[in-house]
This record gives C-alpha cells, structure tokens and sequence, in this order.
C-alpha cells in the first residue's frame, strides 16, 4: 500500500514545519497498512443484480457461410487469412437472445422467440433457397447463393408482432419453422414433396420467393425434425406426421414412394402418446410417454436390426430394448443414440459409437459407462441431461453445463481443436454453461449462458 | 540412536594357543569362538555418526501439511514415490474483495473489490469448469494414443495421469466451507507448487468479476501420507519416528508395486 504523503522527514526545520503530516522513515507499521487499505477505494465489477448472458458459439466449417462470420470467407483486412476450419468454439454476436437453432447441411438457422419482427437468421448455402429469398444488394433482382453472416428471413406471419417461433429444423436442402399459432412454414427444395407442397415439375428451387405454410392438423404441431429430404411433425395429441422422399421408408407411411402432403403414421405408434421424435439422416426414432422407443426407415447400418433383417422399414416398428425408461432419441446418419430416465446413454448401429476404436457396429444398445462423462465419487451427481446427433458424431450435454462430443472428426466439427476423430467421449471447452447444441454434417452450434 | 543397543559383535573361530591338559610346558592349539577385534565398541566407534535424509515434495515457508521425509536407505523409495505420479490433495482457504501482488493476504494491495453479489452455486460453477479444463489437460498430457482401445478403457477406469513432466494439473476440486468473505477448497492436484494454487485463487476471483486471495494453504495428503501418518512437533523423537515408520512400510510398498510394477 503506497501511502500517498508519506513525506521522508529529512531535516529538523521539515519536521517543524510539516508537523502532523510528516511520518518517520521505514517500513510502514501494521497500523498504518490497514489505514492504507481501508483508504484504497473499492471497484465494483458486477452488482447484485447482473444476470448471466446468453452466447452463441459456433465451430466446424467455414467457406459454406454457415459459421455466420464473413471474416472467415471473406477477410476484411489485408493481412488475415480465409479460415476453412474453426477448430474450436467461436462467439457469434446476435443481436437477439437465440432460443433455437439448427444446423442443415451446410447451412444453419437461428431463431429467437421475441415478438419483434425478425426472428428467424439464416446463414451458409442457399442454392435451394432453403434460407427463404435473400436479396442481393449488388443486384436487385437477384438473390445470394451463399449467405455469409446472420440474416433476417421474412416469414409471411399474419400477425408478426404477436406469432412466436417455437422452433426450427433444418435438412439437406429444405428448413422447417414452427411457430405457435399460425402453423409450420416450409422453405427449400421440394422435389420431393419434403415442403408438404405438391412437387412441381421442372421448378427451379434457387432464388425463390414461396414459403409455404402448413396448417392442418389433428392437433397443434409441437415439435418439427427435418431428415435428409423429409419432414416429420409431432403434434400435441402425440400423432406423427410425415412427407418428403419414401425410398427407405423414412416416412413410414407404408410404402416406398414419395408424399407431398403431411401424412398421419400408423404402425406400432398407432394411438401412442409420442412425446419426441428424431430423425436427421434417412433413419427416424420416436419415443413415447412411456419409455418406448419406436423406429422406421432406414435400416441398412442395423440402425433397427434388432426386429427386422431388412435394410427398409417402411412402417414404425416397435424397438424391444430392455435398457429402461427412455427420456430422449436422437438419430444419426449411421448411428443413434437414447438417454433414459436414470441418465444413462446407450448407442447403437455403425460407425464411432463412442466405446474406443474396437465398437464399430452393433445391433443392440451398448451403454457409454458414466466415468466419461465426468461422474466420479468426488462429484456423484454428475449425469447426462440431453442427446443430439449429427451425421456421424454425437453430442452429450451434462446438467453441469458440459458439452461431450464424439464420433468422426469432419472438418473439424467437433470443435476439440484437433482433426483426429474421437473415440470416446470428450469434453469440448466452452467459456460458458451450455444449454443447448446443434450438431450438422461438419458443423456445430452451441447455445450457452455465461458464468457471472 | 547410539545409545541403542547396537549389533552383537560378529563371532569367529580362533585357534588360539592354550596351555595342554596334561601339564608340563607345551602349547596346543585350542579352536575356541571369540568375538572379532575389529567388531569391539571402543574400536567401532558410535554407530550412526551422520543421518542422511532426503526431503519429499516441496513445501513453501507460508503453507503447512504433510512433509514427507526419507532418512537413510528410505531416500531411494523417496524417488520411486516421486515417479509414481501420485496425487496431492490440499485445503486452500481464500479471502474475496482483494486482490495483492503475491496472491496472498500478506502481500502488497492492488485492488478491492465488491463481492456481496457471489453466491456459491456460481462459485461451484466455476470449479466445475476449473475441473473440466484440467480433465482434458489430464488425458493430453498422458502421452496416450487417443485412437487405442486401452486410451479408452483408462479413460473410462479414471486411470489416466501423466506419468512424466507436465505442467500442473488438478484433478478435482471441491469447496468445503462458503461464508462471505471467506471460502475453503478441497484441491487434488499433481505437479504444482503452492504458489500455483494461490493463483488459482486469485483466477476464481477474477472469473466471479471480483478478486480473491489466498489466506491458507494446507497440505493434507501426499501420495500416502494422510495427516494421521503425519508426526506433530510434539512428536519429533526417535520412538514415534520409528512407530510411525514401521505403519508407513506397508502402505508404501503397496502402493510402489501397484503403481511401477
């Protein structure tokens, strides 16, 4: 403690002079350190009353655009470099808090429940206009093919300041958003009728202006999941609902052929409360109230070969596991992947599965031993909240706040810092509690809140 | 030490001349057993004239603990012990509101700061991701293929350490007392100094948006010694070094053999 005025009394006459200010040479006494401290003035950083921020982060590949930082693309400044790949977690600034997002392949859509007028951005590739129609600012009349930072989709909303989006869902080439009360909106590729709309021959996808909207259900619709070129919808009532490409039976309507309009499933999940379904590839897992697991399509990675030996199954089929109450599914590419209701994760089907290099197929669930997902006797109570699959990795998040990733290592989308694949879970660092993530084919979007 | 009774002197045979039974003056070899010359106390000299002991992991002047000592032949299972890698565990006890030069309460102020807006669930936050961190450094810095099944099966049994130089790395943490100001920690940690963890206290502080120093820093268990192993300054005679010995033998000798093989 630096004691302003400390004067060094170097003769007599100062000392008369400057009596009662002037203090003895040496090393301060005790006494007068602690007046010192209690001098010092105090510096507030955060009030009571501050709340955590929420962020987003971002990681994976870049040149698509749907990392959502132009720099990376399209550097600004003369001496930074284009950055194919973002290896680890990026902060993206939003101008809004981002409630949902979801990851397509290639692309990525953000969406915020405000009542504001913009609450949908999308970012990355376009070609399908599976980002709506984004006005290019060169030329007037026609829109970018590569969209390069966050921007605002206009939904055709009949009431805009008052309709909230819920949710939204991204495939190949097509995006889906849920809002509360005016139905699903549709955008992108609809060859195959994934759009809900009847296909039209010849149609050109690019620079397109239509957003279809989807209203007719039995109930309202709670929850939307895009696989690869079809759409699946969950209502309030727990029915199912379905369009898009058949040939694997993804939409499991009981034939192979392609619907264009959202049809009810029947099968095993006839008159079952379904309260989540998954789908991103060309498999789909539904789970119901009771703990069920429930699946259809693909099945050519034994992704369902635990009740069937054919590689497509074309109607929902009840999946006989005897691992417990299952809480969540989530379906990838070639692998899926429950949590249950005592926070254990079970994965099956090909490809990384997380169990070391040796598990590299399995019909039957195998469950991921908890150690890895930091639960040890110093912190008992460590468990897996949530489950999500992207193409070929995983993604666990913890109640701690911690997000595990494993799986194949594509363009760095597992956002570890390093390009090898992960064979077992690991933890990616992230200056914040994640809430929530996305996972696409080699990128990843994280929602987290931070710390203080 | 000397004053304890020391070896018997070695024993061997002499034959030495001895008068004949049958009188008269002629000498004949007897073989008797005597004690060795060289082996006499006034020749031998005191036993132990100078101890050699050997210091463990280091210990600063500020904190206190457990200090592991090796006296004699004990020095060489001293550097097994330190090969084995083993973890520390330390309770730190901290201070929020300020901030010194040395991170601890007795260096020179820098800062003060508000802290009534801490709470201990953001504190244990900040811990749960002090120890994430150090759980990837763990598995980096174990020089094991991530790639192999056996990476896997020693990452799934919590095996994994750096069995060689790494930087320090803690492997669990956990906060045992909350009253604002103050705060104690449980740190488990390998490779550190005591000055590493006061700035670890000082990082919490700054990571809460305030500052913190570091009042205590306590070594509680080093590999395994535990505190009940550990002699007071009460204690620091021969008869409880030797008592205390004898109980560490075992503990230690298992826990080489584990460890190296």
């Amino acid at each position: 403690a630096a004691m302003a005025g400390v004067l060094r009394a170097a003769g007599v006459a100062r000392r008369l002079l400057c009596s009662g200010l002037g203090v003895a040479a040496g090393p301060p006494s005790t006494r007068q350190l602690r007046e010192a401290e209690e001098a010092t003035p105090v510096f507030q950083y955060a009030g009571k009353v501050t709340r955590r921020k929420d962020r987003v982060f971002v990681w994976g590949f870049s040149y698509s655009g749907a990392l959502g930082v132009p720099s990376f693309v399209r550097p600004d400044v003369g001496w930074k470099k284009p950055r194919r790949i973002q290896p680890t977690p990026y902060r993206l600034e939003t101008e809004e808090k981002i409630s949902s997002a979801a990851c397509g392949y290639g692309f990525t859509l953000l969406a915020s429940n405000t009542t504001d007028i913009t609450k949908v951005w999308g970012m990355g590739l376009n070609k399908d206009s599976q980002l709506g129609f984004q006005r290019s600012r060169r030329d007037q009349t026609k829109g970018y093919e590569y969209v390069l930072e966050p921007s605002p989709i206009p939904l055709p909303l009949e009431k805009p300041q008052q309709t909230r989006v819920l949710q939204v869902s991204c495939g190949r080439a097509h995006s889906l958003v849920l809002t509360d009360y005016e139905g699903v909106f549709t955008m992108g590729n609809n060859s195959y009728g994934q759009c809900g709309r009847k296909v039209v021959e010849d149609e050109i996808y690019s620079e397109s202006h239509l957003i279809h909207q989807l209203k007719e259900f039995d109930s309202r619709v709670v929850q939307v999941v895009c696989g690869q070129d079809h759409s699946l919808f969950r209502t309030k009532k727990g029915g199912v609902y379905a369009c898009g490409w058949g040939a694997d039976g993804q939409t499991g309507l009981g034939h192979y052929n392609i619907t264009s309009v959202p049809t009810k499933l029947c099968g095993d999940i006839a008159g079952v409360n379904i309260i989540q379904v998954s789908s991103y590839g060309d498999c789909c897992l539904a789970v119901s109230d009771e703990g069920d697991v429930f699946g259809w399509g693909n099945s050519e990675y034994l992704q369902l070969a635990s009740v069937t030996e054919t590689t497509q199954v074309n109607v929902p089929r009840h999946l006989p596991f005897k691992i417990g109450k299952v809480k969540e599914a989530a379906c990838g590419g070639t692998g899926n992947i429950v949590l249950t209701e005592e926070g254990n994760v079970f994965v099956w089907g090909y490809g990384i599965l997380g169990k070391g290099p040796n598990l590299i197929e399995t019909a039957v669930p195998e469950m991921i031993p908890p150690s890895l997902f930091g639960g040890s006797d110093f912190s008992p109570d460590v468990c897996v909240a949530h489950v999500r699959c992207g193409l070929s990795q995983f993604a666990a998040l913890t109640n701690r706040g911690e997000l595990f990733v494993w799986g194949k290592n594509l363009r760095g989308c597992l956002g570890t810092g390093r390009m090898e694949d992960q064979y077992f879970p690991w933890r990616v660092t992230v200056p914040g509690e994640v809430v929530d993530v996305a996972c696409g084919v080699d990128h990843m979007v994280s929602m987290v809140k931070s710390f203080t | 030490l000397n004053a304890a009774p020391g070896r018997a002197p070695r024993q061997h045979v002499r034959f030495l001349p001895a008068p004949a039974p049958d009188g008269g003056g002629a000498v004949e070899l007897v073989a008797a057993r005597v004690p060795v010359l060289a082996d006499h106390p006034l020749v031998r000299g005191p036993r132990f004239r100078k101890l050699k002991i050997g210091a463990g992991h280091r210990l600063d002047v500020k904190a206190s603990g457990v200090f592991v000592l090796g006296i004699g032949h004990g020095n060489k299972l001293l550097t097994d012990l330190y090969n084995c890698h083993l973890t520390k565990v330390y309770t730190v006890g901290g201070l929020f509101g300020k901030a010194t030069d040395d991170f601890s309460d007795t260096g020179k102020l820098i800062e003060k700061t508000t802290f009534d807006h801490i709470t201990r669930e953001k504190l244990e936050r900040i811990l749960a991701v002090i120890q994430g961190t150090n759980q990837k450094a763990l598995l980096m810095y174990s020089n094991i293929d991530m790639k192999t099944q056996e990476a896997y099966e020693l990452a799934v049994k919590g095996l994994i350490r750096p069995m060689g130089k790494s930087p320090p790395i803690i492997t669990a943490v956990r906060c045992l007392q909350f009253a604002l100001p103050e705060f104690q920690l449980e740190i488990h940690c390998l490779h550190e100094t005591q000055q590493y963890l006061r700035k670890i206290v000082h990082e919490i502080g700054l990571e809460l948006k305030s500052s913190a120093v570091c009042t205590q820093v306590r070594r509680i268990r080093d590999g395994v010694f535990t505190l009940d192993d550990a002699l007071l300054r009460t204690q620091w005679n021969l008869q409880s070094i030797q008592e205390a010995i004898q109980n560490c033998q075992l503990k230690v000798e298992t826990e080489l053999e584990k460890t190296l093989g």
